[in-house]
């Protein structure tokens, strides 16, 4: 493993710093999530299966926030941060079906073209990959100027 | 390369917040918006169709204007073959405006009627295919699509021809009372001629006479038509061959054996 500080009196404590750090975007990611999920109840009785969806989404995606924040500083934060964005990328296409959304309700079929939507959150997806292997770069190149 | 990165990060969170913003509200239009059906009313052209006009009021709560507002209603009989459909397009519906349609069905009963015999004398479910095309906020295409069944009615429910009374008239002939009755079960009114052929066993017409009929709709009609007949030509077995001539179809002869 690569890190910035390989002085071990520093190691527990700054690993200390990066748990709390870790927990604490963990519990705001979390909490952003507990209050716009009350916005959308009222759907979750409409759309089944959305709750156990977005669950599964937000579980991941803290999951992959926790463990990129406890390897901040060395290069598997970045591995961990493409995963995240691949996550996200496929999670959407899957999820939304290729970009059409189809439900049944009441003897009523829904179908909402979403590939708009799909189009710009893989976009902003791709981007937030390029920001992420343009900071492995970075931080590869700074590594070798050290040495 | 830190602040750069920094820059793009914030531009992506910022770009995340408005997509998912706009499409929760979007969502949220969806589910505001409001789709009331009027009672159905019955008229006719001006070239004998009937029109079946089902006036639908769209109140549309939501964040963001609806266009290409597309509402289509098709009638299916049983076997899936398409009755009659109608179409209507409003092209906006702007944010907390109420627009009341009417989406006309041109039908022709007389063909209809020609073609599916079965429903001028037996009570039916027809299939209500309605399906809404609409996009909101300009971008987000939504397509809903639902069943329904509406009860038909036949307009000769149990018709019968009772059993005819005979009169002398002279000597060569008799005159034939012929009772009809039956239910119109329809939801509009049987008005017209009531047209008898009697035919004997050698398949000779012998008879014919003509009644008019006035039968309410959902309501129980007797009446009767006289033919004269000559006396030499009655055999003991036959048929009468019924039409009706309304205002709205013709049945087409009805075969009722006698005898």
């Amino acid at each position: 493993m690569v890190e910035d500080d390989n002085s071990s009196a520093f190691k527990p404590r700054k690993l200390m710093v990066k748990v709390l750090k870790a927990t604490v975007k963990g519990v705001m990611f979390f909490v952003v999530y507990y209050v716009c999920w009350q916005f959308l109840t009222s759907f979750a009785t409409i759309i089944p299966g959305l709750q156990q969806a977005v669950q599964i989404f937000v579980g991941v995606y803290i999951s992959l926030i926790i463990v990129g924040e406890i390897t901040a500083g060395t290069i598997y934060q970045y591995f961990f941060g493409v995963a995240n964005d691949l996550f996200v990328i496929s999670y959407l296409i899957f999820s939304l079906n290729g970009g059409t959304f189809s439900m049944m309700y009441q003897n009523v079929g829904l179908q909402v073209d979403v590939h708009l939507f799909l189009i710009i959150a893989m976009m902003l997806s791709f981007v937030g990959l390029s920001k992420t292997i343009l900071q492995a770069i970075g931080f590869v190149s700074k590594k070798a100027e050290i040495v | 390369m830190d602040v750069p990165i920094k820059m793009i990060d914030f531009a992506i969170a910022v770009c995340w917040i408005f997509l998912i913003m706009f499409f929760a509200t979007a969502a949220y239009s969806v589910k505001d918006l409001g789709l009331n059906f009027g009672n159905p009313r019955i008229g006719r052209t001006t070239d004998g169709k009937t029109v079946v006009s089902l006036p639908v009021t769209i109140t549309n709560n939501g964040y963001y204007s609806i266009d290409s507002f597309n509402f289509t209603t098709k009638v299916q009989g049983n076997d899936g073959s398409t009755i009659t459909e109608g179409s209507t397009l409003i092209p906006t519906i702007g944010v907390g405006n109420k627009v009341s349609i009417i989406d006309n069905m041109t039908l022709d009963l007389d063909s209809l009627l020609q073609s599916n015999r079965e429903l001028l004398s037996n009570d039916t479910q027809l299939n209500i295919v309605e399906n809404v095309g609409m996009v909101i906020g300009e971008v987000i295409p939504v397509h809903a699509s639902g069943n329904a069944t509406v009860h038909w009615g036949a307009p000769f429910y149990n018709l019968k021809l009772e059993e005819p009374q005979y009169s002398m008239l002279n000597y060569t002939h008799m005159k034939v009372i012929v009772p009809i009755s039956f239910d119109n079960h329809a939801s509009f009114d049987v008005i017209g001629e009531a047209e008898i052929r009697m035919y004997n066993s050698t398949n000779q017409l012998i008879g014919f006479g003509q009644s008019t009929i006035d039968a309410l709709q959902q309501s129980h009609y007797d009446g009767r038509v006289e033919l004269d007949v000559g006396i030499s030509s009655i055999t003991q077995t036959g048929r009468f061959e019924l039409d009706f001539q309304t205002s709205l179809f013709s049945s087409g002869s009805m075969v009722i054996p006698y005898g």
